[in-house]
């Protein structure tokens, strides 16, 4: 395994696309995650042009444990960067014939596919760890007062951040593996969640009860959006476990889709 | 002596096209073993499917007498069509790539990288490189894991004359090594150059196959030239000759089995003729080559 890990670190390293996009990526992560209170104010002076003062303080958008589900749910909605980031990993495996070579020179198909699974599951692994630095420090910064274990409640959605991240990112190397050239998987990638969302629509008047099933809703579903709390509206505030169920088995189906797509084909 | 790969009906269509029909091969150890055929001939699909990167539609092959398995490629060193690199890595860097893959000492790689010449630019960007060196780069990739095979598509094609005579004395010394190899060309003369044996495919199907040895035994055409009025008259009385040809200014005398250029020579001279050219050409693989695709077209 870890074998298969360097070989794919070993493409990627040298390669300074990678590296531009992971820079852009964790960048606009753990700075973007830490600058929420810049947000606010900022919200807060539209809102004051508007005639009304909100005060900010008071939204305990760091505060354990709100901190927690916040940022796994903000983290969320980067993940397209790194998604593309593997849809170029891949789709340059055949541009340049590489994957080609790759098995030529000894690796089984699956072996290649690994590779790729386990950088996936890399990244993934430091997004969450990144993620999870971020809500910890600014959590012990913003706080009023520290209250464990209450504070602890929802620390469960960055294992589900994980799996959001892990499973976008399986369905992204699908893509690439069935499209192979990156334009076209990148802009597939991007409509996906307009396409799924006109297929929900229409299909909601007859049968809402399989919306929850549809491979990017149940991504999506992993880690509920939070800040509805804030205008005293129920939330969601814990993992579910029926959707980390359904997540699991498309990312699942994603990585095998890859593999029978990547076994029958004439590379 | 030892057979390392051999091929049971073969078989790959692409749709309604048959690219390889029922292949059978064999090739023994220390064989450099020529693959020779019309582009399109099936060669690279052929070599695809040994490779594990075409899937067969039937047949079978075995390495070694055993059933291919990603394993049995590490042990094959193999460039198929072109050369195929990571183009923003450097020729180190990639070939540590192809050293990792196949679970190859690493401290090979400043070996190959010397066996092709190519130390001096090694931390170069692969993309920065001449065609000549990036075929010479396949090459040391095919040689890092020291394999006891390998296998070569047209590592001569597209380069200029000095670059093919170099690629030809690697294969030459790498062959000296004691190394089966497998070559596919068009390019008749570089098999008749370097292999030991050949194999003629076309449209997918095989047309002939044996050692390279072979080619022209039993034929002598001697070319005769002499300043004689009547020359051709003569050339016809004498009793080794099968045809005459005439062509520019020249005779082709094909000979008769058991009758050699000597012979003819006593002959002119008994005659009081003494011969300004005599030439003895054995029939060249060009064309053998070209009457085995004949033969088969009817």
């Amino acid at each position: 395994m870890l074998q298969l890990l360097k070989i794919d670190l070993k493409k990627m390293t040298s390669y300074r696309t990678f590296w531009v996009i992971c820079g852009i990526y964790f960048f606009t992560l753990i700075v973007g995650a830490a600058s929420g209170m810049e947000f606010l104010k900022a919200l807060s002076r539209l809102i004051e042009g508007f005639g009304q003062q909100i005060n900010i303080t008071r939204i305990p958008l760091y505060h354990f444990p709100d901190v927690w589900q916040n940022l796994a749910w903000s983290g969320g909605l980067l993940k397209m960067g790194l998604a593309i980031m593997v849809v170029v990993s891949i789709t340059n495996e055949y541009s340049y014939r590489t994957i080609r070579q790759n098995i030529i020179d000894g690796m089984s198909r699956e072996e290649f596919l690994l590779s790729k699974v386990y950088m996936n599951l890399l990244l993934s692994i430091v997004s969450m760890g990144s993620l999870f630095l971020i809500a910890s420090v600014t959590g012990l910064i913003y706080s009023p007062e520290l209250d464990f274990p209450y504070g602890f409640t929802g620390v469960s959605f960055y294992p589900a951040y994980f799996l959001e991240v892990f499973a976008f990112l399986s369905f992204a190397l699908m893509l690439g593996i069935f499209v192979n050239r990156s334009g076209l998987t990148i802009i597939l990638l991007l409509f996906s969640y307009l396409i799924e969302l006109i297929i929900k629509e229409n299909i909601d008047n007859y049968l809402p009860g399989i919306i929850p099933f549809f491979p990017l809703e149940s991504i999506m579903n992993l880690v509920p959006m939070p800040f509805a709390r804030y205008v005293f509206m129920e939330i969601q505030d814990s993992v579910n476990w029926g959707s980390v169920a359904i997540a699991s088995v498309w990312t699942f189906l994603f990585n095998y889709f890859a593999y029978l797509k990547l076994k029958k084909s004439d590379i | 002596m030892e057979t390392v790969l051999s091929t049971s009906k073969l078989t790959k269509n692409f749709g309604k096209l048959c690219a390889v029909n029922q292949l059978d091969l064999e090739v023994k150890r220390g064989q450099v073993f020529g693959m020779l055929g019309p582009n399109g001939s099936g060669k690279t699909t052929t070599l695809g499917m040994l490779m594990g990167v075409v899937n067969p539609s039937s047949g079978s092959f075995s390495w070694f007498g055993e059933p291919a398995t990603h394993h049995t490629r590490k042990k094959i060193g193999a460039v198929l069509e072109h050369p195929i690199f990571y183009p923003y890595l450097s020729g180190q860097k990639n070939l540590e790539l192809n050293a990792m893959i196949k679970g190859a000492d690493p401290a090979n790689i400043s070996r190959v990288l010397e066996t092709v010449e190519l130390a001096d630019r090694k931390d170069d960007k692969y993309k920065t490189y001449s065609l000549g060196m990036k075929q010479r780069l396949a090459i040391a990739s095919a040689l890092v894991s020291d394999p006891i095979i390998l296998i070569l598509d047209e590592p001569t094609n597209g380069l200029d004359p000095m670059g093919i005579a170099e690629i030809r004395e690697i294969i030459k010394r790498i062959a000296g090594d004691g190394k089966t190899i497998i070559l596919a060309s068009h390019l008749l003369d570089e098999v008749q150059k370097v292999c030991t044996h050949f194999a003629v495919l076309k449209r997918g199907n095989l047309m002939h196959m044996g050692p390279v040895d072979e080619v022209g035994k039993g034929e002598e055409i001697v070319e005769v030239q002499a300043y004689h009025d009547d020359l051709g008259i003569l050339l016809q009385e004498f009793v080794g000759s099968a045809t005459i040809k005439k062509d520019s200014g020249m005779f082709e005398v094909m000979m008769k089995d058991g009758y050699h250029s000597k012979d003819l020579n006593r002959f002119l001279f008994d005659k009081g003729i003494v011969a300004s050219h005599l030439h003895t050409r054995k029939k060249s693989l060009e064309k053998q080559f070209l009457e085995i695709l004949a033969d088969h077209k009817s």
